[in-house]
Parts: C-alpha cells; structure tokens; sequence
C-alpha cells in the first residue's frame, strides 16, 4: 500500500475507533442512570467528582469532536464542490471544533473536586 | 462511454430507495444534527455542573412543549445515528455482507429503533 492509500485510512479508522468508545460509554452512562441510580444534583455532582468519571467524559467528548470532524468533513467533501468555499467551511468547522474542544476542557475542570 | 454522457436521474420522489438506502441517508441527516446539538449540550453541562438551582433549571426543559420537541429529535437523533452506526461496524468486519443479510439487519434496525423510541416516550413524556 502507498502512502497515498493510506490517507483515507486514518480518518477512517479514527472515525470507527471513536465511534466504538461512543456506544461502550452510551451503555455504561445509560445502565448507570437508569438502572442503579436516579438522577438529581447531589448524585449527578457526586458522580462528576470521581475523577474516573470526568476523565471517561472528557475521552467522550474528545472522541465526539473528532468524530464530528471525520464525519463532516465527509459531508462537505461530498455536496461542496467549490474549492474555495470547501476550504472556507473545512476551516469554519475546525475552528468551531477546537473553541468547542476549549470549552470543555474549562468546563470540566471547573468541577470542584 | 465517457463519464459525462452518463444519464443522469436524480427524482427524489420517483427513485424507489431499499429500506437500507433510507436508513443510511438518515445516519447522515441525524449526524449533522448531532453536530449542531454539540455546543448545546456543552451549554446544559455547564449548567448542570454550577449550582443546584440551575440544574433545576435544566430539567425545568422537559416542561414546554418546544423544548420537548427539541430533546425528542435529539435522543430519536442519536439513537438512529449509533442503531446504524453499529451496523456500519459490523459490516466493516464483513457481517450482513450479503444482500438479503444486509436487508433484514436494516429492517433489524429500524424495529429496534422504534421500540427504543417508543420506551423512552413512555418513559419520559407519559
């Protein structure tokens, strides 16, 4: 395999590896409040504050703002056909990707532990 | 023949699309919905996290009817966007490669889509 070839393998391995993380962490959040606990500040903060959890919800938003990024990309790529305006909205949505990557970085952190 | 005399027949409301084409154009329709709901979601965890009173405010949300729709087209947007993203996989390892396997693990799709949604309408709205 060329080098060449191997460039659509990457985004679409990413895509496939993130989207696995997404429906193993879906399950575990879904079984977690719904079968063994019910939802309200004092167990949602107390939830938050393990750091395991927060760790495992920033890999989930990592994993969903890379995977948006493959998955739109796509999108673009196939209905923009011109290149300028393609790489205007391919930067748009990289820029918006990252300031939301910032974000919630801030946001995690901002739990007290 | 060159690729631009290929004829070109892009009716929408006469293509008849097989049960797998539909669910597969809606994995896309939902993923750039998902997209969108992103930084909303950031917005309500950020509420959610700050103070007692503003998660209370969070789920004050599934009172008017506007927001219930919003969330409602959220959960229906992910559940059909991981139900057939889980379908993807298991073809990408080689599963439902064959044609009639391909057509009912559609259908498979569609049937679980709909129970899940119908227990979480119950769940949440009755």
């Amino acid at each position: 395999m060329t080098m060449v070839a191997l460039e659509g393998l990457r985004p679409w391995l990413l895509q496939r590896l993130t989207a696995l993380y997404m429906v193993v962490y879906t399950l575990y959040v879904i079984v977690y409040w719904s079968v063994f606990n019910t939802l309200s500040y004092s167990s949602w903060h107390g939830w938050l504050v393990n750091e395991i959890n927060l760790v495992l919800l920033g890999l989930f938003y990592l994993s969903l703002l890379l995977h948006a990024w493959v998955g739109i990309r796509d999108v673009l790529l196939d209905y923009i056909k011109p290149l300028l305006l393609r790489l205007i909205l391919l930067f748009l949505v990289a820029g918006f990707l990252m300031g939301t990557a910032i974000w919630m970085m801030k946001i995690l952190l901002s739990v007290n532990l | 023949m060159a690729a631009s005399h290929r004829p070109i027949y892009l009716n929408l409301f006469k293509i008849k699309l097989p049960v797998a084409g539909i669910i597969s154009i809606f994995h896309r329709v939902t993923g750039v919905l998902l997209f969108l709901f992103i930084p909303v979601s950031l917005y309500y965890l950020q509420l959610s996290i700050q103070s007692e009173r503003l998660f209370e405010q969070v789920s004050y949300l599934m009172v008017s009817p506007f927001s219930r729709f919003i969330i409602l087209l959220f959960i229906w947007s992910y559940v059909h966007h991981l139900l057939t993203g889980i379908r993807f996989l298991l073809i990408d390892v080689d599963l439902f490669l064959e044609k009639r396997m391909a057509r009912s693990s559609a259908w498979s799709v569609v049937i679980v889509e709909f129970i899940i949604m119908a227990i979480i309408i119950k769940g949440l709205f009755l």
